[in-house]
């Protein structure tokens, strides 16, 4: 797989983000190129939701400068370029009258803009999305209804819609079972793989991803830049990153 | 059941009744599934403001009562976005400072009568021609605003954060959104009243969500709803001399608690 390291997809210069005085990111600089696949790991509170939420817009760094395609963060207006999975996606509202089609249909939403109808292309966006996620047949049942793995293919679906270049992902598994967490990471592998989507995924649970990702940054207010995610974690590294004594447990699907 | 459409003012407050219903239950979903229900309830006692001073002044208290609704509308918006208050809290403040300030107004300008009963109650004996043009052009703007942004509405109350980072403007649509629920709730308190406007924006769509459908069927069903509720409560209040908000409320209700029965757990 070709990964272009010319423009950087987000260019982050000297970040920090700092509230009521406290510290929770300090001086990061990283880069995300096109067709990459990186996981970011850190303790809880370690900053990296923050992170993510200042690469999209939702939070102001305190000082630095975040690029996205090569533009300032505030003259960025191609967000249907970026597809964002937020923590909470598969504890949806079990009331909120909407569909399967209906909410991976909102993931056309900006790209059609105001005033135009609903066009082909985006009816078969939707679908392909759908598709790719496996979820055509639950198109017309209820999201409440959906068993968490579902829901989180179908928010998936959603981002996808909008035919995204990258795609964030904040622990996106949250309430989802194991077997559902396998095709998960099965799918998301496929997607960096086959579309060349670059993916950038917080996760607590490396082990079961460190064969596909390619780099790994880790977050605990500094950010740890690694680019063999395979030799990274050593006892001292999870040490260092959590400040608790580390024991490596061996994956043993990974061992011949 | 005819013989009412033979008097003219029973036509014009059908015609206008009518609009409401489908002004109040469009938006009414947006509102519900927001998690903004109280909004509506505020902008109503904010629009009594508005009525008190066109009442005193001797401006129409219709447009008074549009004007004042949307400069409340855009405080609430602002004050909730730029400060650390919950949105509830500033819902009541706006809620019951409105009212105080709408009740000084009316009693230093000697307007405590039954005009502003009819304006707290509502009544379709009050509609006049000049209502009727004023609810028509209003209704028909806000209206189009809301279908033409229905998908945006939609999406940003479902997920707010994820609609602003896919490209949607949140912060314009939600000024826009509330903009649109001030010049319904303002044009409504002639039919149904400021007490009672909150009833039927909220509670239609709440029964419509019983049914568990998707957000068509729900808003078909929330319309469908007010619309039967507000024809029976203008036909109740004109054969048994009722106040017309009331009955409307009253008929709305009836039809949630079937909503609830009929889709029991």
């Amino acid at each position: 797989m070709s990964i272009d390291f010319k423009v950087p997809i987000f260019d982050v210069k000297n970040l920090s983000f700092i509230v009521r005085g406290q510290n929770i990111l300090s001086d990061i600089s990283l880069e995300i190129f096109n067709a990459e696949y990186i996981a970011i790991i850190g303790p809880n509170g370690g900053g990296k939701t923050t992170l993510i939420r200042m690469l999209l817009g939702l939070d102001k760094p305190t000082t630095g400068e975040i690029k996205l395609f090569g533009k300032k963060l505030s003259d960025f207006k191609e967000w249907h370029k970026i597809g964002f999975v937020p923590q909470r996606a598969s504890l949806v509202d079990q009331n909120f009258p909407a569909t399967a089609l209906d909410i991976v249909k909102m993931g056309r939403v900006s790209k059609r803009g105001v005033f135009s109808k609903e066009t082909q292309e985006d009816r078969d966006a939707v679908k392909d999305a759908m598709f790719k996620m496996d979820i055509l047949n639950l198109k017309d049942k209820m999201v409440g209804t959906l068993s968490g793995g579902q829901r989180q293919r179908v928010m998936i679906a959603r981002a996808l819609a909008s035919k995204p270049e990258i795609l964030i992902l904040d622990e996106p598994n949250t309430g989802v079972d194991m077997v559902s967490q396998k095709n998960f990471y099965t799918l998301l592998s496929k997607l960096n793989k086959e579309e060349k989507i670059t993916i950038v995924f917080i996760t607590h649970d490396i082990g079961v991803i460190a064969d596909d990702i390619g780099r790994l940054f880790t977050i605990n207010q500094k950010a740890i830049i690694c680019n063999d995610p395979k030799k990274a974690m050593s006892c001292e590294d999870m040490s260092k990153l959590y400040g608790i004594d580390a024991h490596l447990i061996h994956n043993h699907r990974h061992e011949h | 059941m005819m013989e009412m459409f033979e008097y003219e003012f029973m036509q014009r407050a059908f015609l206008v009744g009518m609009l409401i219903a489908v002004l109040a239950s469009v938006s009414g979903t947006f509102v519900v599934l927001k998690r903004y229900s109280m909004i509506s309830e505020t902008l109503a006692h904010s629009a009594l403001v508005g009525v008190a001073v066109g009442l005193v002044a001797g401006f129409n208290p219709l447009w008074m009562a549009v004007v004042v609704a949307i400069l409340s509308a855009w405080l609430i918006e602002y004050l909730r976005s730029s400060f650390a208050l919950y949105s509830d809290a500033v819902l009541a403040i706006l809620l019951s400072g409105s009212l105080a300030i709408a009740v000084i107004i009316v009693s230093l300008g000697g307007a405590f009568n039954n005009s502003l009963f009819s304006y707290l109650f509502g009544s379709i004996l009050a509609v006049s021609d000049e209502d009727v043009i004023t609810i028509l052009v209003f209704g028909g703007i806000a209206l189009s605003l809301l279908l033409v942004f229905s998908k945006e509405f939609y999406f940003i109350a479902y997920d707010e954060e994820v609609a602003k980072t896919s490209g949607v403007k949140v912060k314009l649509l939600n000024f826009l959104l509330v903009s649109v629920v001030a010049i319904i709730i303002a044009l409504s308190i002639r039919v149904v009243g400021t007490l009672l406007i909150g009833a039927l924006m909220v509670i239609p769509t709440v029964a419509a969500l019983q049914f568990r459908v998707g957000f068509l069927h729900t808003s078909l069903l929330s319309l469908l709803f007010a619309i039967i509720s507000m024809a029976c409560g203008m036909t109740l209040s004109f054969y048994f001399s009722l106040p017309s908000g009331a009955t409307i409320v009253l008929c709305v209700l009836i039809i949630f608690v079937f909503s609830l029965i009929a889709n029991k757990k």
